[in-house]
Parts: C-alpha cells; structure tokens; sequence
C-alpha cells in the first residue's frame, strides 16, 4: 500500500472503441499503456497508488453482449463481462443453478462496491484473494476472450499463474465468463474470513463444490479452491483426493484440511500471518467440508 | 489532454458539462455541479461517503469516471427530498438521532435508499450489510439502523 | 459559586430535543470547510514529505518545481524558522534541517490544481543523511538511543511539563504517595503485567482540509475543518509573526474530530503559503493515506502495573510505569503523559501509589488528543490488572470494584479531594443489565463465552485555566442568537448550548439559534472543543449569558411596569409579572425598547448578553510527589459489561450484549448522551478488536481503509443498553459534567476481561483480533 498516492486519478485518456475489432486493436497498438476498464475498482486504486501509469482506459463496458447474463438449461450460463457482482447475485437463474457463485459475488466489499464491480473484472485482475475465482474454478468457468487473432476460450482452471499474472496478452478483452451446468445434486460452500464480519478482502477464503460421484471409492467428489494462501487460487488436489478415496467421516475430513493446509503457501501480509493462514485453512477446510457433507446427506 | 462534453440528468435537472477524461463522478458533482452535499472520504471506494444512485444503483461515484455518466441519470442527497419535504428517510434519520457529524450521512442516506428501492421491508440483517460499505465514526451505526427501519414505517403510514 | 443542587432545575433540562443541525445534515446543506467555494483564484498545495523516520537535510533543490508552470509558490522550513506547538513548542511547520517521521513536511507547493502541485514535488530534489531510527519508546527512554531533540532544552515550554534535556524524555510526570516497596510486603496478593497499546487513528470520515488567504494588507483568514479556531489563530499567528487580532479563523461544520483537529497540524501550512501569494486562497486537503500517518496519532503506550491488595481485597499499593510513544514531536503529548499521570490509579482508592508517566520522543507519527486523551490507554492496564487482582483473590469481580473504587470525599493520588461521584451506582447498574454472574449457553460447540467488566475515570486535561465565553442577542420577533466559539464536531454541542440558552432565558427551543460558522472575528472566546469541556465550560458561559441578557430584559419591564424585578418572570418568551399579571412578549422590545407612556421617551435598548467561565482553582502539582491542592477540575467516571462469543475455530470474537452507564452530573440531553454513549462504545470497541497503526521502522504498513479496518455495521453488537447517572456537579451548568469522550475508554479492558472469561487468555494488548485470540488459545493449549 502507496504511502502517498496522488489525490485524484492521474492524467489518462479515455477512450470508447464502436467494436470489439477496434477495441483489441487499439490495445494492442498501446501494450503497455492501455488497459481494457471494466468496473474500475481495482485500476483507480493502483492509479493513485502509481502502480499502474497508463495512459489510455479503454472502455469496454458498452460493446456488445458485454452487458448480458443469460441461461440455457442445456450449456449452462454466460455472465458478460460487464455484468455487476450485484446483477450476478440477483439472478433467478445464478441463485437457482450456481448458489455458490451466488455465495461468493456477495461476500465482495460493499454493495455499492458491487454495482461496479464484475465477475470478469475479478477473474481478470487475478489477485490471489479474488473472492469469485474459486467458484469460478470450481464450477468449470470457462473465460471467452476477444484478442487480436480473434475469439478464444480459457479455462479458468489453466488461467492463473501469480498475482496478476494470467494468460491475457496485450489486445485481450475478456468478454464473458461461461459456466456449464454445474453436476447433479452439486452443494457448494464458500467460507470467507474476514477481519471485520463483513465488507473485507478475505484473510483465508476456502471453497468447497461437493457433488455425489459413482466414479469415487467414497461416492463424493469434492473440489476445494483457496483464496488469500498462494499466488493463485489454490485448488487443493490432495485433499479433494483424500475426499474422493476414502469414505467421508470426521477423520476423512480432518485429514483433508490437513492436507489443505500442507498444500497451502501464504505469505504473511497487514491481513494475516502466514501460520495464521495455514491454520485457517485446515480449520475452514473442515468447516467448508463438513457444512457441504451435512448438505449433501440431506 | 481531450475532454469530454457529456449531458446528464442530475436530481432531475439536464446538465452539460465539459470534463477531462480523468475526472471522477464525484469530482464533477461536487466542483463543475457544486452540488457539494455528496463527501469526498477517501477517494478509494472505501467509505461510502460520496455514494450516489447511478442510473437507480448506488456507487462510490471516486470509483466512477465523469465521462461514464454521459446519458446517465444521478441522485445525489440533494435530490432526495422534493418540493421541501423530506423523504422518508431523511425523516426517519432526523426522528432516529441517525446523525452526528453528518459527514457520513449524505452516503448512508443514499445506500438506505437504494435498499428500499431494491427491497422496501427490510429485515436488521439485510440493512446491516447493505451499509457495510458506509463507514461511520460518530453514531456507532445503532440509530442509523433504526432510522431505516423507521423509514419503512413512515413510507407505510403515508400511503396509508 | 451556586451549588447546583438548590437550583430550580427548567424544563428543557433534561429533554430529549432534537439537534438543531440535523435538517440541514440530512438535505446535504450543511456546509463543510472543503465545501465552501472560492472561485477561479483558488490555489492547491501539495506537500513533499519525509521519505525517512530519521535524517538530516542536506540539501534542498526546487528551482525545476519553481519553474514548472501553474506553480505559484514553493517554500521550505527555511522560510519558517519559528517553533509552534500547544504545550511544549518542538515543532516546524515545515522540517527544518532534520526529519524526525515518515511523512513529515519538508517542502510545500501552491500551484493553479492538485495535479501540477502533485507535479512538483516530483521535480523537487532533497537530499538526506539518514540517521538511526527510534521505533521504541522504552528504548526512546535510555541513555543509548540517538537523541532525536538535541534543542530540547530551549524549548519553550509551560511550568507544568518537566523536559528532561540531553535525553529523548519531553516530560516526567512523577507521583509518590505513601511507601509502595513497604505496602506490597502486606499483599495478600500482587499482580504484575506489561500492556502495550498501540498507535491508533482517529479516522474522522472527513479527512483535514484548510484554506487560507491572505489579503494585501497582510490579514490572514483561514477556513478549516477545525475544533480549535481560537488556537490555531492564537498558535499559527504567534509562529508567523502575525498579530492575532489579523488573523481571522472560520470554521464550519467538522465531519468528526475526535481530537485530530485540534491543536494546530496540517492547518498552518496552506496559511504559511498564502503569506507568499497574497490574494490567493490557497486549500490543502489531506488525502486518505495521509490523514493516517501525517497528522496527528494516537500514541502508542507501554504501560508496567504492580498492584497488589490484603486479604480482604483492599487495594494497598500500585506501582505504574508508563512510556508513551509521543513521535517526533510531543508539543500536544507532552500533556497526554501528565494525564496519564495524574489519572494513574484508575477510579480506585490507592494508598500508596508510585507512577511514572514518560513522554518519549521516537521517529514515529506524532502523538496528538484522541478521544480520552490517554484514558483509553492507560485503562487498558488498569483495567485488566485489576481483573487479575479480584481472581487471584478468589473475589467476585464487582464485589472487588466496589469495595475499592474511589468515593466522593477520598483523597486521590495527586492529594486532591474526590467531588460526589456516581461510580459505584454505575457499577451496579451494569452488572445488573449483564446479569452478571450468569453464564449463558454458546450458540454453537465450537463458541465460548464470556463477560467482563471495567471502569473509567477522566478529567478534562487542559491547562489550569481554559476559559469560555459567550453572548446572546435577539432579533426583532424575539428570536435569540447565541454566540458560542466552541464546535459542533457532531456531539451535539450546539443543540445543547441552544437549549441551555432557551432554559436559561425562558423561550421556546426553537426561538433559539448558534451563530455559525465559527469565526474568531465575531465568535466569542473559547479554547478548544476538547476534553469533553463544552457542556460544562462553555454551557456555564451561555448560561451565564441568557442570565445576563434575562436580567437587562427584566430590569428594562420592570422600570417600564413601575414593578419589583423579583415579581417578573419570563415564560415562553413572555415577560410576566406575577403581581400584575400583565404580561409582554419579547418581540421588538429585546431591540427597540419599551416606550414610556404618553410618547414621553423609551426605555431599555438592544438587549446583548454575555457570559464567561474560567476554572480558577486548579493548582499545580509537585515535580516530585505530583502533590497539590487540585490536580483537576473534576472526574467524570462510568463502567461497562460486555457479553463476548469466541469462536474457538477462528479466534474471532462476537460482541453479544454491550452495557455502559457514566455518571455525567446531569445530562441536558439524555438522548444525545445515549448517543455519545453508543458512538464512543463502538470506537472503543474497534480500537479493541480492528485497530493497529502497523509501524514497521518508523513506516505505516496499512495507510488506507483496506488494511487498517474500523468497525462497520455489521460488527456492532446486536444488543447494547446505555444508561444515565447523574450526581450533579458543583459547577457544572445545572451540574452537567462532560460526558464525549469517557464512553471508549475501558472498552478495551472490557473485552479484554470478558474474553479471559470466556476462553482463559489474555494478550499483551490490543488489538483483539482473530487472528491474536486464536494464536494466544493456541500458544495457551486451550485450541489445538
């Protein structure tokens, strides 16, 4: 955190692209001193902090489809990439199919932060604390980018490699996240430790999709994603093979978040220590675990 | 650096202003509008003090770019109450002992408003978090809470 | 003096009556100093600033910034050479050859906008020579450490700060009563414990700003966001050279003080660059990041208690150490220590008492007032160690308190005689409202719980003799105009100095208005909206002066009616003669007068009435024992009980059940005390559980609302019950007593006791974050 960010925004242009074409164009030809602006709550911070000095913000909130979230009962859901978290949260179709997104967009900061911020912006900016990466993850998101040689699709699984760090290249726009439809019976948790009960950025954030699988030895499949514990989203293998394997009891779950923990590789910062973090995840682990397995048993 | 000449509805009222590309949503209302009843808290998004409706969904309008407004339709505190009367709300805040410093208030009285819009009876749970992005030093937020509440009762009886 | 309990208490005493600010606050009308408009002249400053906790300038380089357009002025500490300061004058408006914190001033730029002054400083070049850090005010303390004031001795200084030149010790508060080393050996038990308490911030929604103009006859008019207008003209103008009477401060309405905008900080920059561009206002605002680290702080405390009592649980003795953190300049702080010092004991009867309250210089922030004005801090010790005391003992923790609490009529550590308090009834009450001694159920397994209990004392902490004033005049209707200079910062000062003006002078509440904004040219004298004073110092002056102007109006009725003054009364805004049953409103007589009969001439004229208050009998306290007469005016003292939910899976802690009651002598609005109460609880209980100025060599870690948290709505408790004592004040106005600050002050002990309740640990000092509580359960075995 910048001791002395300047007090208003510094100098930039703003610029308003007609197409997607013109948009990824422009981007390109100003790698590096241009960037795609979604809800902005992230890019004015670090421009008054003098983290990021660019001179172009790109808007690309108005082109096409950005602003739609749509369902298809076959294919799943498309949020776009301006679609606020509080759009996201509202959604019949979110709260229906994907709770656990649903969970994660309305632990973000404050309502109003919500208004503006997006899903997209978020899986984006790729801060390892991102509250709505782990469900993305979890629920198969699939990131449709617009970029100079012409659409793509990245699965979020593959996305991520550091803080801020992500497969976009100079020219990108996300434009949609996609999720398939989640598996059958499928229950989600996500459980976020906050310093203050709410409206906070995630000290530990642990989330847990649990869906009954024939193909375990335990019958369950449980994916857990980890916020806040290492350069990325953690997905914590180990443990969800421990779940897979051996028969869902207390100890099943207690070797689990030990493993959770063991995996997990935090740094200590003003929220948290590292050894506070580690211990958090397996006692959140097994919470997120637990809550999912009471559900899952009815 | 380029400008933007952008038309916008604010409290009702067309406006036409010239801003440079930089300038925030706040920074307009309270310099080129002088409409200076929204604060300034702490230019990060973090306080809620300059919170505004945006086309009907509250903001941090420091987290708002002038030049997005273009088209736009804003509610600032100042566009609360009409023809000398109080919204409910601004009632219900007076009636409650909601203010101290008053510094907070205009961003609380909007975030209120925008929950009632979106969901007129509210339960304490639902008012508690849709505040949680309005901080206030002075009240201890207790009697900002029972103001909402006290809205709702108001709004009622004066349809009734 | 008139003792407030013989006197006929009015109506409005004691009701509920709104604020009279609050119409304008919920339209967006109110006017605050970064609100007020200035025109197309108007110049922004912009401050470069200490890169180093502890250096030496060696060189400063503006001439790029001077030549950058849009920029008007660029000055430095050279073109300020005076000190300025509260108590003790340590400080420059600017740095002068050496930096002593991270974010101190060092070169100030005007330009035509933010962004071109933001420029400059870019183009500045300042050379340093660093030098080692002091982060550590017990290593501040010692012979070994740098020292970081070599003048300290040329400081000027007031009789009652005892500088220690040669060392980093601005003040040494000393009290010594009795033979502690003797009356420890009589313990039954003794408790030893080191509490350290760290910075904190203010965190007032509205960050400083101020604007300053000087005109070309070199007059000075500031506008700012201000609880101290008269001091800030009074300080900046003496440093600047200027005459008070031309320097003129106005000041609106302040979006929370709490102390961080009194004394003097960042407001005598903008006017100090406004004396090298006359004509030009000139605004300075903080940002966020720098209203955290670059103005005043809450200093940080470390504070060694021994206490020990008999058998019966009878307090003997207590020893106390403190070292405050005061930064790189205690010109404020320096009084906060002797607070500290002369409050050492808690609200309890010590016989034998040894304190030592050490001001320390350290290259931190600069310690200034905060809310309790290091009540807050030093009971965090207090409070705790005497927790600790009633369990070593095996006794019932309010049974303890109330045994050893201090009475009206005990005489305190300082020698003072103690005034009538109500402490021990604050006491009972709240452990009533607890239900203390009753444990409920957890909500969960996995949850524990907890109450716990402390208690307060504070005295108003100023110099001996802070005065007061106020007038009251009339308009033509009969309306009343109060002149006051002390602020509304939102505690409600105004409403309550309107309705002691109304009950004084017998008109309705709504004929009344303050005069505002604030303005030292037409505003009457006061010294600074501080130390929870107004009601009581302020209210004597306005009551004094609608007693004044009642009596003019009285006199002038009298001799118009041919009738005895003690026979005439006003009522509702009439005068009335009880003998002759006529009556007359005050409208157009309070200006015109009354006409004699027959059109033979007229009586009376405008009515002005003034009024002013000044505590005479403060005396000063030994250097050596800390004893006198009377250390202070009075003690304000109150308790609270919380009921605390620990999950034992996280460490974090849920407030459940909040309980205060403070004996304020008699509250003119209780509606507004319960706010004061609710309010200050709620600080209090985020400095206990969020708040932490992360210093990391002599750098602020977390300078923004994202990593340093204050409590949001959803982290206060579900449940909180405020409650009224009132044993009234020999001069207090109608025996009200100050009551602004003291609601935050044991909330930290509280809560530390309740969680020791709940799960058996205890910390070294706040904050009682999750993350703390769960590895103190943890390193205690009670979690694995």
């Amino acid at each position: 955190m910048a001791l002395n960010p300047t007090p208003g925004l510094p100098p930039f242009e703003y610029i308003k692209p007609a197409s997607l074409a013109e948009a990824s164009a422009f981007l390109a030809e100003h790698a590096g001193e241009a960037r795609p602006f979604m809800g902005g709550t992230d890019t004015f911070v670090r421009m008054r902090d003098k983290a990021w000095h660019d001179k172009f913000v790109v808007d690309v909130k108005n082109l096409e489809g950005m602003r739609n979230i749509t369902f298809d009962p076959q294919n799943g859901l498309t949020i776009g990439a301006a679609v606020n978290m509080n759009q996201v949260a509202a959604s019949p179709f979110a709260q229906e199919h994907y709770p656990l997104l649903v969970e994660a967009a309305r632990s973000v900061a404050s309502y109003q932060l919500r208004s503006r911020a997006t899903i997209v912006g978020n899986i984006c900016n790729a801060s390892p604390a991102g509250d709505t990466l782990g469900a993305s993850i979890l629920l198969g998101g699939v990131l449709h980018v617009y970029g100079v040689d012409g659409e793509r699709d990245e699965p979020l699984s593959e996305f991520f490699h550091g803080p801020g760090k992500t497969n976009l290249k100079p020219g990108d726009i996300a434009t949609a996240v996609h999720f398939p439809l989640p598996p059958a019976d499928a229950v989600g948790r996500y459980i976020k430790l906050n310093r203050n009960n709410d409206g906070d950025l995630a000290i530990v954030g642990v989330t847990v999709l649990g869906y009954p699988d024939s193909a375990t030895a335990s019958g369950f499949r449980f994916k857990i994603a980890l916020a806040s514990v290492a350069p990325v989203p953690l997905i914590a293998t180990a443990a969800e093979d421990i779940l897979a394997n051996s028969p869902i009891t207390d100890d099943t779950i207690t070797a689990a978040a030990q493993a959770a923990m063991d995996a997990s590789t935090p740094i200590s910062d003003t929220r948290g220590s590292a050894e506070y973090r580690k211990l958090m995840v397996r006692n959140l682990v097994k919470r997120a675990v637990s809550d999912v397995w009471g559900k899952l048993q009815g | 650096m380029a400008h933007h000449t952008i038309t916008l509805t604010v409290n009702g009222e067309t406006e036409v202003v010239t801003v440079p590309a930089h300038m925030t949503l706040l920074e307009m209302i309270r310099e080129e509008l002088a409409l200076t009843g929204t604060k300034n808290g702490c230019a990060s998004g973090e306080c809620g003090a300059c919170t505004v409706l945006f086309n009907g969904e509250p903001v941090n309008s420091c987290m708002v770019l002038a030049v997005e407004a273009d088209g736009a339709t804003v509610t600032t505190v100042e566009g609360l109450a009409h023809d000398h009367q109080l919204d409910p709300l601004q009632e219900a805040f007076v009636e409650s002992g909601a203010v101290q410093c008053g510094f907070c208030t205009p961003g609380m009285l909007i975030s209120s408003k925008a929950l009632l819009l979106r969901a007129p009876n509210p339960s304490d749970d639902e008012i508690r978090e849709a505040l949680v992005g309005n901080l206030c030093r002075c009240t201890g937020y207790v009697r900002i809470v029972d103001g909402v509440k006290k809205a709702v009762k108001i709004a009622a009886q004066s349809e009734e | 003096m008139v003792m407030a309990q013989t006197e006929k208490i009015p109506d409005l005493i004691g009701k509920s009556v709104p604020r009279i600010d609050v119409r304008e606050k919920v339209t967006g009308a109110a006017i605050y100093a970064d609100d007020i408009q200035f025109g197309k002249k108007l110049l922004y400053a912009r401050v470069k600033r200490s890169p180093y906790p502890h250096a030496l300038i060696k060189s400063i380089d503006t001439s790029k910034a001077e030549a950058l357009p849009g920029v008007k002025a660029v000055v430095t500490g050279k073109d300020f050479p005076n000190r300025i300061g509260l108590y003790l004058k340590d400080k420059h408006i600017f740095a002068l050859n050496r930096v002593r914190f991270v974010g101190e001033p060092v070169v100030g730029v005007a330009a035509v906008s933010e962004e071109i002054a933001e420029q400059a400083l870019e183009l500045i070049d300042v050379e340093y020579e660093v030098l080692e850090a002091v982060t550590d005010a017990v290593y501040g303390a010692t012979p070994e450490a740098p020292i970081i004031h070599p003048k300290l001795g040329e400081y000027e200084v007031p009789n009652f700060i005892f500088p220690q030149p040669g060392t980093n010790i601005s003040n040494h508060f000393k009290i010594r009563k009795g033979d502690t080393e003797a009356a420890f050996k009589e313990c039954a038990a003794v408790v030893e414990k080191t509490i350290r308490v760290p910075h904190v911030q203010h965190v007032p929604i509205e960050p400083h700003v101020a604007i300053a103009q000087m005109d070309e006859t070199g007059k000075v008019t500031l506008w700012a966001s201000s609880q101290s207008p008269f001091a800030q003209r009074n300080l900046i103008a003496k440093t600047l050279g200027i005459s008070q009477s031309d320097m003129r401060v106005i000041a609106p309405y302040v979006g929370g003080g709490f102390g961080c905008k009194a004394g003097v900080t960042m407001e005598a920059i903008p006017v100090a660059i406004a004396t090298k561009v006359p004509g030009y206002p000139v605004k300075f605002r903080l940002t966020r990041e720098e209203e955290f680290y670059t103005n005043f702080v809450r200093q940080g405390l470390t504070i060694k208690l021994k206490v020990g009592c008999d058998a019966d649980g009878n307090l003997l003795a207590m020893e106390n150490t403190m070292y405050w953190d005061g930064g790189a300049s205690t010109e404020y702080g320096v009084n906060i220590t002797r607070a500290g010092g002369y409050s050492s004991t808690g609200p309890y009867d010590i016989p034998n008492v040894k304190t030592d309250s050490l001001c320390v210089y350290t290259n931190h922030p600069i310690g200034g007032a905060y809310r309790g004005f290091g009540m807050s801090e030093l009971h965090a010790g207090i409070g705790q160690v005497m927790d600790e005391l009633a369990n070593e003992i095996g006794m019932d923790k309010v049974e303890f308190h109330l045994k050893n609490v201090v009475q009206g009529g005990d005489t305190l550590a300082t020698g003072m005689k103690m005034h009538p308090t109500g402490l021990s009834k604050c006491i009972e009450k709240v452990a009533d409202a607890i239900e203390w001694g009753k444990k409920s159920p957890p909500s969960a397994p996995n949850k524990r719980r907890g109450k716990g209990i402390a208690l307060m004392w504070k005295a108003p902490a100023m110099p001996p003799n802070p005065g007061s004033s106020a007038w009251v005049e009339f308009a033509e209707d009969g309306t009343v105009v109060v002149g006051v200079g002390g602020q509304e910062i939102g505690q409600g000062a105004f409403t309550v100095a309107a309705q002691m003006a109304a009950a004084a002078l017998g008109v309705p509440m709504d004929w009344v208005r303050i005069a505002g904004p604030l303005d030292t040219q037409y505003s009457p004298y006061e010294w600074q909206t501080v130390a929870s004073r107004l009601t009581w110092s302020m209210g004597n002056a306005v009551k004094r002066a609608a007693e004044d102007a009642r009596q003019q109006i009285l006199d002038m009725v009298a001799e118009a009616w041919d009738e005895n003054v003690d026979d005439l009364d006003i009522v509702e805004g009439k005068v009335v003669s009880y003998k002759s049953e006529r009556d007359i409103s005050l409208k157009n007589i309070v200006i015109y007068g009354i006409p004699k009969e027959n059109d033979q001439g007229w009586i009376g004229g405008p009515i002005i009435g003034r009024g002013k208050f000044m505590p005479t009998y403060v005396t000063g306290l030994d250097k050596e024992t800390g004893q006198g007469q009377r250390a202070v005016v009075h003690y304000t003292t109150g308790a609270q009980a919380l009921e605390v939910e620990v999950d034992l899976e996280t460490g974090k802690i849920d407030v459940i059940n909040a309980v205060s009651a403070f004996d304020m002598g008699r509250a003119i609005n209780p509606d507004l005390v319960h706010m004061q109460m609710e309010g200050g609880f709620v600080q209090g209980l985020s400095s206990a559980i969020f708040e932490e100025m992360m210093l990391k060599d002599g750098y602020m870690q977390n300078p923004s609302f994202v990593d340093y948290r204050i409590a949001t709505t959803t982290d206060i408790p579900k449940k909180m019950t405020t409650i009224i004592v009132e044993e009234p004040q020999d001069d207090g106005p109608w025996g009200a007593r100050g009551v602004g600050e003291h609601p935050m002050v044991p909330t930290i002990a509280a809560l530390a006791n309740a969680v020791y309740d709940a799960v058996g640990v205890r910390l070294d000092g706040p904050p009682y974050s999750a993350e703390r509580v769960y590895m103190a359960m943890l390193k205690a075995g009670v979690v694995k």
